[in-house]
């Protein structure tokens, strides 16, 4: 099993959401989260003032996956994130321990 | 601590023991006690002469209240001044006038009923505009609250509303009295009644008054139908001046300090100015003592209401410091971004409103038809402040910032109370613009200059704009309206019958040399009565939060209770199931 953590713009939420419901992934978590990459802030002023904004909203996506999708799970958050211009994000692949279900107490493959 | 207990009982029995072996009266306590009783015997002929009050409200406004449109009286007085050149033609009109009464009498019982209903008018006015005021309590509430950090918005809401309990409260006790106790004598306000009983000067008298003394916790002289009227009106607005502080002490002062800060305003440092320039003080006086023009003219309280908030505010930041955090170690100053815009603006349209009583509520009388010359001039001045802001801002920094085109109109409005009754539409423009260059140089002056931390700008708003404002009716008064202010110039002024209050662009130089005078020592007044004070508070007890509780905010060290616990509490414990 894998975690796929995906950071993405906010408004495209919805068409990553979708997106995944396609290659069958069941469940998703999503938070609000703030960050940067490589491109540096910009500056702004409140009276007068200036000041650094330097992160900016994200909306994160983690889904839990068998194994044998990860390729289409990739490929179709990819397919919707993608804007071409900077701020489209990332997406982390990490190897997942156990699911447990909590109702059930259902583990493995069965629980995701 | 047994010990002295022990001791102090010793003394009081021994005391007690000591007044029972006395005679009860010595010689001197008789002859005392004599005169107090003698004393007290002639005040009742002593009350008679003072003026009745008039708690029902069945005795005020008659005849004598009878004005028509041009303020010329129904009834004719009889002249005193035997040697005056006009007597014998006063003296026929008097004559011919009584004359007449005796003929018709039913022509004066109604000329006693329109005098009645005149003034009646006039309360429903007076209270009404005045309610428009204590809304501006909200309007500012939320001004404050938005432009300061989110953890510090129950903290704001808290101290704008201890304010209005708590300033209304030293008002009542003292305030009141200290500022129109003696209005009667030279300030009558002749549209509620006059308020007859208001008669007496604690400090002062004549021409020179500096302090009043009737009506102590509205009670005696104050408990009466017409002084009450005028209560209402005035105490909103000396909370206006008691809220305008919070927007420069917030999310770093102590509750009890605070507390403190609105007594000593509603009781002391309001009413004292106020008394000068509208209680019949010196300051309204000096056309009169001094051959001052019209004497110092403020006309809804540029610098009665707002320069003295704005200065009091400027003394009681300087001596808390700027916020933690506010300026880095190398001088620069950092922003306290606002943490709700949306009250923000809300707040200033709800002042703007308010402000449609504030002005034109000050002529205490909707029979006075420049009320919508007044309503008119407060808006034009309102939007020019808010341009002009915008304008600047965007120049200077490339994009308009909302919250100085708010101070800018709120700048417009400060700057307009003073000359709003005496000046034109377009005059009302050029001081709105001249507002909102001062609110915007003044606020990058204090945050840059001299280092002052202003949360919400009242310093620039209403400091800088208020003293802007009293001067301004120097510059741009053009004499249509005023005749007789301050009791110069009934008849003619400078030369031309009727007119009224007059600036420098209309040929009147002196008034402008007098608002200067009575501006400047506004600000002076403001500042350095509030230094003094609270220095010595401070010394005694810091009035200032300590570090931890200003780095967590005010909300819960302060109130138990943060502005928005749903930031605190996880919704789950927030929806608990039975």
């Amino acid at each position: 099993m894998k975690k796929v953590e995906a950071i993405v713009r906010p408004h495209l939420l919805d068409a990553v959401r979708n997106a995944l419901h396609e290659v069958s992934v069941a469940g998703m978590t999503i938070s609000e989260v703030q960050g940067h990459g490589r491109q540096k802030g910009h500056t702004e002023t409140y009276r007068g003032t200036e000041y650094q904004i330097e992160f900016i909203p994200k909306i994160k996506v983690e889904v839990i996956i068998p194994d044998d999708i990860e390729d289409s799970v990739v490929e179709a958050i990819t397919r919707t994130a993608r804007t071409g211009k900077f701020g489209d994000g990332k997406i982390f692949v990490v190897p997942v321990n156990d699911v447990i279900r909590i109702r059930t107490g259902e583990r493995g493959e069965a629980a995701v | 601590m047994e010990e002295t207990k022990a001791t102090e009982g010793n003394i009081a029995r021994r005391a007690l023991r000591c007044s029972l072996h006395r005679p009860l009266f010595s010689r001197t306590a008789t002859i005392l006690l004599a005169v107090f009783v003698l004393g007290g015997l002639a005040t009742p002929s002593l009350k008679a002469q003072e003026p009745q009050r008039d708690p029902a409200g069945t005795a005020t406004g008659d005849k004598t209240s009878a004005v028509d449109a041009g303020g010329n009286s129904f009834v004719v007085t009889e002249p005193t001044d035997k040697t005056a050149p006009d007597y014998a033609e006063k003296k026929k009109a008097y004559d011919e006038y009584q004359a007449q009464l005796a003929k018709e009498p039913l022509a004066a019982k109604l000329a006693d009923s329109v005098g009645h209903t005149r003034v009646a008018t006039n309360f429903s006015w007076t209270l009404l505009t005045g309610y428009l005021v204590l809304f501006m309590q909200a309007g500012f509430a939320l001004l404050t609250c938005g432009l300061v950090r989110k953890k510090n918005a129950a903290h704001l809401m808290m101290l704008n509303f201890a304010a209005y309990v708590f300033a209304f409260l030293a008002y009542y006790a003292v305030g009141y009295a200290f500022q129109f106790g003696a209005v009667a004598i030279n300030a009558a306000p002749a549209n509620l009644g006059g308020t007859p009983t208001l008669n007496h000067f604690l400090i002062g008298s004549g021409g020179w008054g500096f302090l009043g003394g009737r009506g102590f916790f509205l009670s005696g002289p104050g408990y009466d139908s017409g002084s009450l009227c005028l209560t209402l009106f005035e105490v909103v607005f000396m909370e206006t001046a008691g809220y305008i502080i919070v927007g420069a002490i917030c999310e770093r002062i102590t509750f009890w300090s605070f507390l403190l800060c609105e007594l000593f305003v509603g009781g002391i440092l309001y009413p004292i100015f106020g008394c000068w320039v509208w209680g019949g003080g010196w300051l309204s006086q000096l056309g009169a003592t001094m051959h001052l023009a019209h004497g110092y003219v403020d006309f809804a309280g540029s610098t009665v209401v707002h320069a003295v908030g704005g200065f009091c505010a400027m003394a009681l930041a300087v001596i808390l410091g700027p916020r933690l955090g506010k300026y880095g170690p190398d001088g620069k100053p950092r922003p306290f971004p606002a943490h709700n815009l949306a009250f923000v603006v809300t707040g200033t349209f709800i002042l703007l409103f308010g402000w449609m009583g504030f002005n034109p509520g000050s002529t205490l009388g909707s029979t006075d038809l420049r009320i919508s010359v007044i309503a008119i001039n407060t808006n034009l001045a309102a939007v020019a402040g808010a341009a002009t802001a915008m304008s600047f801002w965007y120049f200077r920094f490339g994009k308009p910032d909302i919250t100085m085109a708010c101070n800018g109109m709120l700048a417009g409005l400060v700057a307009i109370t003073a000359p709003c009754a005496f000046v034109s539409p377009t005059s009302a423009v050029v001081i709105g613009i001249l507002a909102g260059f001062v609110v915007c140089v003044g606020v990058l002056f204090n945050e840059r200059v001299i280092k002052v931390d202003d949360p919400c700008g009242a310093i620039s708003v209403h400091g800088y704009c208020g003293w802007l404002g009293a001067v301004c009716v120097g510059i741009f008064a053009d004499g249509t309206y005023g005749s007789g202010w301050n009791g110069i110039g009934a008849d003619t002024y400078l030369g031309t019958a009727g007119r009224g209050v007059t600036g420098l662009l209309h040929g009147d130089p002196k008034q402008l040399i007098t608002q200067l005078i009575g501006a400047t020592l506004c600000a002076v007044w403001a500042f350095g009565a509030t230094f003094v004070v609270f220095s010595v508070v401070n010394k005694i007890k810091a009035m200032r939060v300590s570090r931890e509780v200003e780095i967590e905010g005010l909300d819960v060290p302060q109130f138990g209770l943060p502005g928005y616990p749903e930031d605190f509490v996880p919704q789950g414990l927030a929806a608990a199931e039975a």
